[in-house]
């Protein structure tokens, strides 16, 4: 995967040709939340420029499918679209949430985390509130910082929200499918620089009740040396890694959990009792990070199988910047996780 | 910049230096999110920034380049941030330029989230006893946030030396305003919140210097906050990449006929204020300036990784 090429917004490039049989990633949840809504009628759509212009064209062609009534542009008032989202999920809806940048959400977080999360709890679980609110995230793109942010770690923070971020056109299919079928508030966080790219697929891709359970961490390469847990891009880093280490006789699992709510703690415990070594990699701010979740997890639950202090990779606390040197400062990538792995398993 | 001249000028700059960026975007001399572009709008940030004095300030939108060329910012220190240069406003950290010194605060990356602000700008310069003023730009999109609603109503209650400046250009990305706003206008909200409102037309850079002037020298005497719109129309995409696939050839063709620089170039010539040789030495001087503010931008260095890490706390 290259590294951060900010084309974002310009035409694609021709497919290439071993990859024409492949889906992308945008395409595999446009075609998750089709075959959703043709399923059950509950299932609609908010979100802004959805039916007119969908912004990076996830949405596209659902509205001359669906129509205007499911397929509802909205104006640019977020608390209200988030808050009649809980409505409509309340009154037995499926609502489905779109914003065109993700960092958008801090406008209509109460919406969320007050509202949506706490509902069921706090009366005593009479209520359901069934939504999904997509959030295209993640830096790279020198699209400025509050358009480049990976905010996860805030929401895992709150209780009452599920958090999924699909790393290939499988799992962007199937934990789509998972959310919307969910009867709980799910934020699906789904990272710019991976729409447009593609993956190879099972045959169960194309199985409309083909879903991926939340709380399953995939290993996305088995190795004994070290284990690097990373989500979104930088599971592809940490891939593009791994390769590049096994030349040099370093041998790197890389674990997925695909969600962090519910996290998968079993998988990644058990991988690094086995390896040893932890290294957490994302783009998400270190500071009370996604990254010291992982780390605090393993520490507490495999601590004697350690043989080196776990590490983790992340914005180390500034801003995502606009000019592209100062972006690539900020942001893990294949080259720093490298070196990360390096200084670990070399004594 | 007060003169009819002056605010053709304005206009004309704004114009050619967010073309020079959109032609380097398309070069792809600079890359990440495409330009956001006032071509249309250009006589709404002339006339109004030429209702202001020193000491007051601007808050921008996305759409800042209009309102920081009014006020007189350094174009070659725009397009260096535009290019992501250390020379930029902003040192290439974001390209909603800022310049303090000039009352200029740019915030463009949340729609909306200027206008408490200035509001709170607003009441500061209240608190300390001048007699300057606030003024925030937003867009007919924006005027449906909750932060828009919540602080005109704190404007008016506190009455603070604001004026709420609604840019209407018709639509908010592909969604067209009729759509999104059901009453008639968005200055007839003023009267809910107990505010004086103007409608303008947008165009016509004398109403707005006009509208606002009023407006100001309302807040100066402590009258409080007034609230514009100004009708404009924007005659380019939302971003320079957007090929408007949502509005017909038709009404783009009739946007560019009430193009406000044509029709104000018009009425000076007719008026007797601008002969043709006048008109083509402001043109080749406005490009020449232009160019060099591209070719400093070119020349000069981006930022040193270690800069990232820099300017987070005062
Ligand atoms: C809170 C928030 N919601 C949505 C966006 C995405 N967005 C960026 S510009 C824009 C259009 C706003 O329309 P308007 O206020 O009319 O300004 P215009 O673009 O027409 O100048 C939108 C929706 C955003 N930046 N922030
Ligand atoms: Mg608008």
């Amino acid at each position: 995967m290259s590294r951060f090429d900010r084309k974002l917004f310009r035409p694609g490039g021709a497919v290439k040709p071993e990859e024409r049989e492949w889906p992308s990633i945008r395409g595999a949840i446009n075609e998750a939340m089709r075959e959703e809504m043709r399923r059950d009628p509950t299932v609609f759509q908010m979100g802004e420029d959805i039916a007119g212009a969908p912004p990076f064209g996830v949405t596209t062609g659902l509205a001359a499918e669906f129509g205007l009534e499911r397929v509802r542009d909205t104006p640019c008032s977020e608390v209200a679209v988030v808050g009649a989202a809980v409505g409509a999920a309340l009154g037995g809806m499926r609502p489905i949430v779109e914003f065109q940048f993700g960092d958008f959400l801090s406008v209509a977080i109460d919406q969320l985390t007050h509202q949506a999360a706490l509902l069921r709890y706090l009366t005593g679980g009479q209520v359901r509130v069934p939504l999904v609110i997509r959030l295209p995230c993640g830096g790279g793109q020198g699209t400025g910082a509050q358009h480049a942010q990976s905010l996860y770690s805030w929401f895992a923070h709150a209780p009452g929200i599920k958090v999924a971020l699909p790393a290939t056109s499988l799992d962007a299919k199937g934990l789509m499918k998972a959310a919307i079928r969910d009867d709980n508030p799910v934020l699906f966080f789904e990272h710019k620089a991976l729409y447009r790219t593609r993956w190879p697929v099972p045959p169960e891709f194309q199985d409309p009740d083909h879903v991926i359970p939340f709380g399953r961490a995939a290993i996305r390469r088995a190795g004994d040396d070290l284990t690097v847990v990373a989500t979104l891009t930088m599971v592809h880093h940490a891939l593009a890694a791994a390769e590049a280490l096994a030349a040099e006789g370093i041998s790197v699992e890389v674990v997925d959990p695909r969600t962090l709510v519910p996290l998968d703690r079993e998988t990644i415990v058990g991988s690094v009792r086995k390896t040893g070594r932890l290294l957490a990699v994302d783009e998400a701010y270190l500071t009370c990070g996604i990254q010291g979740e992982i780390l605090a997890l393993v520490t507490e639950r495999a601590f004697g199988a350690l043989k080196a202090p776990p590490r983790r990779l992340g914005n180390p606390g500034v801003p995502v910047p606009f000019a592209p040197p100062l972006e690539d400062a900020v942001l893990p990538d294949a080259g720093r996780i490298a070196a990360a792995i390096r200084a670990m398993v070399t004594p | 910049m007060r003169t009819e001249i002056g605010l053709l000028r304005t206009m004309l700059l704004i114009r050619r230096l967010e073309a020079a960026w959109a032609e380097a975007y398309a070069r792809d001399e600079i890359g990440g999110i495409p330009p956001a572009l006032s071509t249309g709008q250009e006589a709404v940030s002339a006339g109004a920034c030429a209702a202001l004095e020193p000491g007051d300030v601007v808050f921008t939108t996305h759409r800042g380049q209009a309102p920081q060329v009014a006020r007189g910012l350094d174009p070659t220190r725009i397009m260096a941030e535009l290019y992501g240069r250390r020379t930029g406003y902003n040192k290439g950290k974001s390209y909603h330029v800022t310049d303090v010194s000039r009352g200029v605060i740019g915030m463009g990356g949340i729609v909306a989230a200027q206008v408490p602000v200035a509001a709170g700008m607003a009441l500061a310069q209240k608190l300390r006893g001048t007699d300057r003023v606030s003024l925030v730009f937003f867009g007919d999109g924006a005027a449906n946030e909750g932060a828009v609603h919540e602080s005109a109503n704190l404007a008016a209650m506190w009455t603070l030396p604001l004026i709420l400046l609604c840019e209407n250009n018709g639509y908010c990305i592909s969604q067209p305003v009729a759509v999104a706003v059901k009453a008639a206008s968005i200055a007839d909200r003023a009267a809910a919140y107990g505010l004086p409102g103007a409608l303008v037309d947008g165009n016509d850079p004398l109403a707005v210097r006009d509208a606002v002037a009023a407006a100001v020298a309302r807040a100066r005497a402590g009258g409080g906050t007034t609230l514009v719109e100004a009708r404009t129309v924007r005659l380019g995409g939302h971003l320079a990449h957007d090929p408007q696939h949502y509005r017909s050839r038709e009404e783009i063709a009739a946007a560019w006929e009430a193009c406000p620089i044509k029709r104000f170039r018009a009425r000076l010539a007719a008026a007797g204020l601008l002969t043709e040789e006048a008109s083509a030495r402001m043109e080749a001087e406005i490009e020449a300036e232009i160019a060099a503010a591209v070719e400093f931008a070119r020349q000069s260095p981006v930022p040193e990784p270690r800069e990232a890490f820099e300017d987070l706390w005062a």
